[in-house]
């Protein structure tokens, strides 16, 4: 509690005096917050805990290097200066908790200068939180295009520009004002009972509005960067945890990341269908408010792990090539070189990466595996998805597109069995059972994972000698049956009927053959637009 | 004793100023030539490598990197000596600090190099390791007599994709550190005005006469004369697209261009990483002035691309593919043709050819073929005459006629009075080595090479001497010798010219955003 003796209360008598005088019993003394304080902390919580991750990648799909000549493709912008120091200021969200302190201190001082500086009486203080509270459901609006496609120097860019003008119209007010500047860390003391708690109401309320805005209309934005931390620190179990746990949200980069964690595992023919998978459409624009369908959160991490190299470089590199660098794009292409034993050219982005505040740890990991292939090769992602590279080159576009699933439905040679079980997962997905059976060969005499082994039963009527060809398929053979006599009542609407059998059917391959993905098999999504392709 | 009395600000002030001495003296490295040193058998590993280089006398200072881990401070010691009195006749001495970066003062540099025109400058490193100064062993510059010019423009891009956003056509000032921007597109993206821009392409070494092409929003081809730009449309219902590769005609007021048909695409697994094929194209004749457009040669049996007059102006060098050596035309209706090729694409090879012109009556002769490079397994891309017409320096690779992205690509020459064809050896690399142009003097070339990491391009210079060799190649050099390592963008199309551009990049901007552009008059030969 700050004791300023400058500090004249402008309030009238407090109400706690009348209740003294009413009350015989020792009076209850009255309890005043200090909002400020606890606004901040509120933010912090919210940065840190429910929108860290969102940071996160905020910041890993940002980039900032002290050198102007390097940053000049922002500095040469309108507010480039402010956009500069906006994405320094987000490199801190590298650790979700100190950017998480660093966004809610800039809110909070901001929320002190505004109430300063408008002289508001304690009877209007709570006025002061509202832009704070309007920027942080402005943040929760944008969702995904916090970072997608668009200047990540204004995420915390405008709340220092903002706090920049309070801070000048606060000293001008101090010039030309007695008006003391109250302490930031305070009981006020001319506050009632009713006003404070009135603030406090109007932080909890208005936060608690921006999570219930993100949860109800914007469910998947923790939950995809949430997955993509994921990716980041290598945590496949915690990726397929947080998919599982989120079943319900059916969005496809949800479950190209899922598959990624699976595919990491070795559980591509288990638990794909864990996840509901009718593909919802997320809100997000690319630059220019143009129509995106955010592809590109997943597609170049797609191809890496699907042992397509070249392509994740192709895609990464389309990326940087429309946002500018970032840091995690470099270091995707980082990894793409070390896997093509391109050592000057990994060597060329880590020198880039060094200049990047808190990089240090991925550039030693990675930078001791320039010219040792042994070391590439024995880092356990790297060796996952070296033995699921190509065995012969083609051309990209003589796939469909993505091209980790085009190339996987086209899949003759494998490098492993692993990259088999990719492809055959992939035929599953896309339910093309011809192309599913003729790449069985591999797993005969085997007990199929069982994904693929329930794709064998729904073409065992069809081609009885399947069930010679593998073991383990009777006891599956019975759930089968059931399955598809309990669906007949629903086969006249599947789309209708998808999503409240999903919970039952979780899990179960011919529940997503008969009830999963209509939407996509039915209606293509539009391809982004390729009019200013060039040749280069 | 007297009491020590500490009074916080005076003696603030004395330490403020050692602090600053020390900062400074840390920043700035003295040059003093070490006495005490042990000379080791190894020479410097330097970045860029200015290891026993030709250069022009007017080149900015070669900044360079030392690397070495163990050394804290680096000295750097250039002399040359007269040859007759073995007096020295210039000497440069610098330093570097940790980072190794050796920043050569220009005013120095270019009085060395003013002093040693013709002869050799000996380049000793000394580098401070913990157990004491090392010398490496030392390593030479050769300053030729003839000077390179001034300028060289270029497009700055990323390398490797499809979609594009930001990219500029600049101009540097060899002899120092001045780049100009000649246009630069958006740095913002912006749908309805996004564009390319590519092929900068100059007459007779000289900006007086210039043009690119916009492609995508605001398309068009760009032609500055006399100091003004004018957006032109070089399409026809019988072209097949727009003008593309361009060289001006030496003496007429007039282009030759190719138009073609070129796709790109994305390799798998492969070194390369992207292939861009054409799956047609034919050459055209424009005439600037009347704003017309012919033919120079339309098949369907061959693809020709690449022009280049030679510089009396009455031979057209170009390039050409034989379709139908590559697939059975006949067969492949026109939809497959491009699938087909790309099936294909390592089969496609280009030979070098020839048309006589009469500038005169602006007729053409026979096609001639100058090197059937197909018949060894090769293929020839971007001829380029040089200023005495003597020889033509051209691409080799194992096929295609994207080289920039084939390691196999090195430039050749064809001696056309010697009629020989060899392979400027001392000049390429085992990476690509490719998109080339000559200096008005004919004794410097610049061209694109991959040679540093296989996937950025960087501008390197050659001396071409007078028996038609090529020395070995240096890099464009940067006054923080660190920057291509870090820039995230390839140099493309190198191009010298005597002169700087003069149009500003605002007349540019308005001459793109202004108009349609005016449709050129197609005429029939």
């Amino acid at each position: 509690m700050s004791k300023n003796p400058h500090y004249k209360s402008t309030a009238k008598k407090p109400p706690v005096q009348k209740a003294v005088r009413t009350n015989e019993k020792k009076p209850r003394k009255p309890l005043i917050l200090p909002i400020l304080p606890l606004f901040f902390l509120m933010v912090w919580a919210w940065a840190t805990v429910y929108y860290g991750d969102v940071f996160r990648i905020a910041r890993e799909n940002s980039f900032w290097v002290a050198s102007t000549e390097q940053m000049k493709f922002i500095l040469d912008q309108s507010y480039g200066m402010l956009w500069y120091v906006g994405r320094l200021a987000l490199q801190l969200f590298r650790y979700p908790i100190i950017g998480g302190m660093c966004f809610a201190g800039l809110l909070a001082l901001c929320s002190w200068l505004l109430g300063y500086s408008m002289r508001l009486t304690p009877r209007w203080r709570w006025i002061q939180y509202i832009p704070a509270l309007l920027y942080v459901g402005y943040i929760s609006k944008e969702g995904l295009n916090i970072f997608f496609e668009v200047e990540t120097g204004r995420i915390l860019g405008i709340p220092l520009l903002a706090l920049g003008i309070l801070l000048i119209w606060a000293v001008i007010i101090k010039s030309f004002s007695k008006k003391e500047v109250p302490a930031i860390v305070r009981i006020p003391k001319d506050e009632t009972p009713m006003q404070n708690r009135l603030q406090l109401c109007v932080c909890i309320l208005g936060l608690a509005g921006c999570i219930t805005f993100t949860q109800q209309c914007r469910p998947y934005v923790p939950v995809i960067t949430k997955m993509m931390v994921g990716q980041i620190n290598q945590d496949w179990e915690g990726i397929q945890k947080t998919a599982r746990a989120n079943a319900d949200l059916s969005y496809r980069a949800i479950a190209a990341y899922y598959a990624m964690a699976l595919v990491q595992t070795d559980q591509v023919g288990d638990r794909v269908y864990d996840i509901r998978m009718d593909y919802d459409t997320l809100h997000i624009v690319g630059w220019d408010n143009t129509y995106n369908n955010g592809n590109s959160l997943y597609i170049p991490e797609g191809n890496y792990y699907a042992g397509l190299v070249e392509t994740c470089y192709h895609y990464t590199f389309e990326k940087m090539v429309m946002n500018g660098p970032s840091s995690h794009g470099l270091e995707m292409l980082v990894k793409c070189a070390l896997m093509r034993n391109e050592w000057a050219l990994a060597e060329k982005y880590i020198r880039i990466l060094r200049q990047v505040p808190f990089e240090g740890d991925f550039c030693d990991k990675y930078g001791a595996m320039i010219r040792n292939p042994k070391l590439v090769n024995a880092d356990p992602e790297m060796a996952n998805i070296r033995q699921l590279e190509p065995l012969h080159d083609s051309f990209e576009n003589l796939y469909q597109q993505p091209t980790f699933m085009g190339y996987n439905l086209r899949l003759f040679e494998a490098r492993s069995i692993n990259a088999w079980k990719n492809s055959l997962a992939v035929c599953l997905y896309t339910k093309l059972m011809p192309d599913f059976l003729q790449r069985l060969q591999p797993l005969a005499g085997s007990i199929p994972p069982e994904n693929f082994a329930d794709g064998i039963l729904l073409m065992t009527n069809k081609y009885p000698e399947l069930n010679k060809m593998f073991n383990g398929l009777d006891f599956r053979a019975t759930r089968m049956s059931g399955f598809m006599q309990e669906i007949q009542p629903f086969m006249k609407d599947r789309p209708g009927f998808a999503k409240e059998l999903f919970p039952k059917y979780k899990g179960y391959y011919p529940y997503y053959y008969f009830f999963g993905n209509l939407k996509a098999t039915k209606k293509p999504e539009p391809q982004k637009q390729t009019s200013n392709s060039g040749v280069n | 004793m007297k009491k020590l009395s500490i009074h916080p600000f005076r003696n603030a002030v004395p330490v403020i100023g050692m602090l600053i001495s020390v900062l400074f003296a840390s920043c700035k490295n003295e040059a003093t030539l070490p006495v005490d040193f042990t000379e080791i058998p190894e020479k410097a590993e330097i970045f860029p490598d200015y290891q026993g280089i030709t250069i022009p006398a007017n080149i900015a200072p070669l900044n360079f990197m030392v690397k070495d881990s163990s050394a804290t401070e680096y000295v750097v010691h250039f002399q040359c000596k007269n040859p007759s009195s073995g007096q020295s006749a210039g000497e440069l001495l610098t330093a570097g600090g940790k980072d190794g970066k050796i920043m050569i003062d220009s005013l120095q540099w270019r009085q060395l190099l003013t002093a040693c025109i013709g002869q050799q400058i000996i380049t000793n490193v000394y580098a401070h390791r913990p157990t004491g100064w090392v010398k490496y062993q030392s390593h030479n510059l050769y300053v030729a007599r003839e000077p390179i010019d001034t300028y060289l423009s270029y497009r700055l891009i990323e390398p490797g994709y499809e979609l594009y956003r930001q990219l500029g056509l600049y101009q540097r000032n060899l002899t120092n550190w001045d780049v100009h921007t000649i246009y630069e597109n958006n740095r913002t993206y912006e749908e309805k005005n996004n564009h390319c821009i590519n092929c900068h392409n100059y007459k007779n070494y000289s900006t007086e006469n210039m043009l690119f092409h916009v492609r995508a929003n605001h398309g068009g081809t760009i032609m500055i004369q006399n100091g003004k730009a004018q957006k032109v449309q070089i399409k026809d219902s019988t072209i097949i697209t727009a003008g593309v590769y361009p060289s001006w005609h030496p003496t007429q007021d007039l282009v030759a261009f190719s138009t073609n048909k070129t796709g790109q695409t994305f390799h798998l697994y492969h070194p390369e990483k992207i292939e861009v094929m054409d799956e047609a194209s034919d050459l055209l004749l424009y005439n600037p002035g009347k704003n017309e457009v012919s033919h120079i040669l339309r098949t369907r049996n061959n693809m020709e691309t690449f022009p280049n007059w030679s510089p009396d102006g009455k031979t057209l060098y170009y390039c050409n593919c034989e379709l139908d050596k590559v697939l059975d035309l006949e067969a492949t209706p026109d939809s497959m043709i491009a699938r087909e090729i790309a099936l294909r694409y390592n089969l496609t090879r280009y030979s070098l050819m020839k048309i006589d012109f009469d500038p005169q009556t602006q007729s053409f002769g026979e096609p001639q073929m100058v090197v059937d490079a197909p018949a060894r397994n090769k293929s020839i891309t971007l001829p380029r005459v040089s200023p005495d017409g003597r020889y033509v320096l051209y691409t080799e690779g194992d096929y295609g006629q994207f080289h920039i992205w084939h390691k196999s690509s090195d430039l050749w020459v064809k001696d056309l009075q010697a009629d020989t064809c060899y392979a400027l050896k001392q000049a390429n690399s085992r990476d690509v080595d490719s998109y080339h142009s000559w200096s008005s003097n004919g004794r410097w070339i610049v061209f694109s090479s991959r040679r540093d990491d296989g996937n950025y391009t960087r501008p390197y210079i050659a001396y071409f001497d007078k028996k038609g060799k090529a020395r070995k190649a240096f890099m464009l050099p940067h006054e923080d010798p660190e920057y291509s390592l870090l820039l995230l963008r390839s140099y493309n199309v190198p191009e010298l010219t005597t002169d700087a551009v003069s149009i500003p990049a605002k007349d540019l901007r308005d001459c793109i955003y202004g108009s349609e552009g005016e449709k050129a008059k197609y005429v029939k030969k």
